[in-house]
């Protein structure tokens, strides 16, 4: 574990060494994650500009939720994003090689290595949001110091998920897809379950549990005898790391290692 | 070797390139499609279900669902990869090869565009006769098929916008590292306020009339328009702003490419 910190501090310190010797590209990042923040907010505040609730959630509900998706998405962004891009140009140029040849954890390497400054330094607005509505639904004491853990189980989840779908880039060399797949499911994630119905709510609740991701958090921070979307996610979790275990010894037999 | 026979040659490699990858391509179709049915397909089902309410800013749920029926259409038409690996390709010295062709290289991206275009056009006849066969697109009298032809002529021509757009951020590598960010910061843009995430008519009012100014609304909600024979503006002014930018675009990538060569560094060699 303190080895795979150390070899973390030092991804850390060489992102953002990477990031200061590219300025400009440092600075549209932050404003290219404003602007999506922005859509993202600005399509449900200009919905709710016609509607007074849709279900049971009413405009301050339903932006809790959407800023509770886009603190996940910030954290998502900053920390694991870029590496499953480069997770598919590393198996078509053959460079996974030397990530395989190196004394830590594959895994590890290949999908926590980069980090976005740049991302990172533009929290203030997803998380301002969050305080914000949090604030305007109510949250009390117990409900607020629950809210950073939650935050990062949906994370956990988010990513194990995509972990476990990238795996098939061993197979489709050409990933652009893959990841296009993985960004759409992204969508489907940020917006409550409630707005499902029938087959669309039980396919993303269960079998790619995209909903889980952001709604079982939320209904169980908002009433705790909600807590079985909690139990679904955490089981989900385990089987996802079961199966990524089992299908990334399978793809490494299938990689061909297009540099040599 | 003729002019057009340097474009077939060039609209042959990409095609077979485009479709070498196939499980690769079919994802980047299946991703617009489950956004369409599982996103807004549901979101908007719940509005009008869960709310009991007949229209929203005069659209009933079957005109919404018509409209991002469209929406999905000219997302497969207007909005291309091309261009994506360009900065990779100008930082890596990959372009001097190109440089040598006796075909431009201008000529040989859009030669390339023009082959995504033809497999985008198939890919968008499959998915509307889906969509014609499930009701939720109607195409049952003349004008309706003259107005999708309306809309279908028009679109080719906004995805003639985007190809020159990518082409453009595309050699902006030859003075900066990365290009992605410009990409997708245009994308978010355009998407947020051409309509393609929500009718414009939902938008405040103020916004509304700001946008009218703007080549936005023309990228989206103007095709979806003319698709759905609803389009009530002037024809002739939609083609003249999208002709305006389109100009503009192909005279800035002139500009670009004269200025960018002198910097390149052809590294690798």
């Amino acid at each position: 574990m303190k080895h795979h910190l150390r070899i973390y501090g030092e991804f850390v310190k060489n992102c953002f060494a990477e990031a200061m010797s590219y300025r400009l590209h440092f600075v549209l990042l932050i404003v290219m994650d404003l602007m999506f923040y922005l859509s993202v907010m600005g399509t449900v505040e200009f919905l709710f500009l016609h509607l007074d609730q849709i279900g049971a959630w009413n405009r301050n509900d339903f932006m809790f939720f959407m800023a509770f998706m886009l603190a996940v998405q910030h954290l998502h962004m900053t920390f694991v994003s870029e590496n499953f891009w480069n997770f598919s140009y590393d198996i078509r140029m053959g460079q996974l090689d030397y990530i395989l040849l190196k004394p830590a954890n594959t895994l590890f390497v290949v999908f926590f290595r980069t980090i976005r400054p740049g991302t990172l330094l533009n929290g203030l607005f997803p998380w301002g949001y969050l305080w914000y509505f949090g604030d305007r639904i109510g949250l009390v004491w117990w409900q607020w110091l629950l809210l950073p853990l939650l935050v990062l189980l949906a994370l956990a989840l988010m990513t194990s998920i995509e972990i476990l779908m990238s795996m098939s880039m061993f197979y489709t060399v050409e990933s652009m897809g893959v990841n296009f797949l993985r960004m759409q499911l992204q969508q489907v994630s940020r917006w409550p379950d409630i707005v499902y119905q029938g087959f669309a709510r039980y396919l993303f609740g269960f079998f790619i549990p995209v909903l889980l991701i952001g709604s079982s958090p939320v209904h169980f921070l908002r009433d705790p005898h909600q807590w079985r979307g909690m139990v679904q996610m955490l089981g989900l979790m385990g089987l996802s790391w079961l199966a990524i275990g089992v299908f990334w010894k399978r793809g490494l037999r299938a990689y061909e290692s297009a540099s040599s | 070797m003729s002019e057009l026979s340097k474009w077939w040659a060039t609209f042959r490699v990409s095609w077979t390139q485009y479709l070498a990858y196939k499980m690769n391509f079919l994802l980047l179709v299946v991703g617009p499609v489950l956004v369409f049915f599982f996103i807004r397909y549901n979101l908007w089902k719940s509005i009008y279900t869960l709310e009991g309410i007949d229209t929203l800013q005069g659209y009933d749920f079957a005109t919404m669902l018509t409209y991002q029926v469209w929406v999905m259409i000219i997302g497969f038409l207007g909005q291309g990869y091309n261009g994506r690996n360009l900065a990779e390709d100008i930082r890596l010295g990959r372009i001097s090869s190109y440089l040598i062709y006796p075909f431009s290289f201008w000529r040989f991206h859009a030669g390339n565009f023009l082959a995504f275009q033809g497999i985008q056009v198939l890919v968008s006849v499959v998915t509307l006769a889906a969509v014609v066969a499930q009701g939720w697109v109607p195409l049952s009298s003349a004008s309706q098929a003259l107005a999708i032809l309306t809309g279908f002529i028009y679109t080719l021509c906004v995805g003639f916008f985007w190809f020159q757009m990518s082409y453009i951020i595309g050699i902006m590598a030859f003075w900066l590292d990365e290009t992605w960010v410009i990409r997708v910061m245009m994308i978010t843009i355009s998407q947020f306020f051409s309509g393609a995430l929500l009718p414009l008519e939902i938008f405040p009012e103020v916004l509304q009339k700001i946008l009218a100014y703007l080549p936005f609304p023309y990228l989206t909600h103007v095709p979806v328009k003319l698709f759905m024979g609803e389009y009530d503006g002037s024809l002739l002014t939609a083609y003249l702003m999208l002709g305006f930018w389109t100009a503009v675009l192909l005279l800035s990538g002139r500009w670009l490419w004269d200025k960018g060569i002198r910097n390149y560094t052809a590294a690798g060699i």
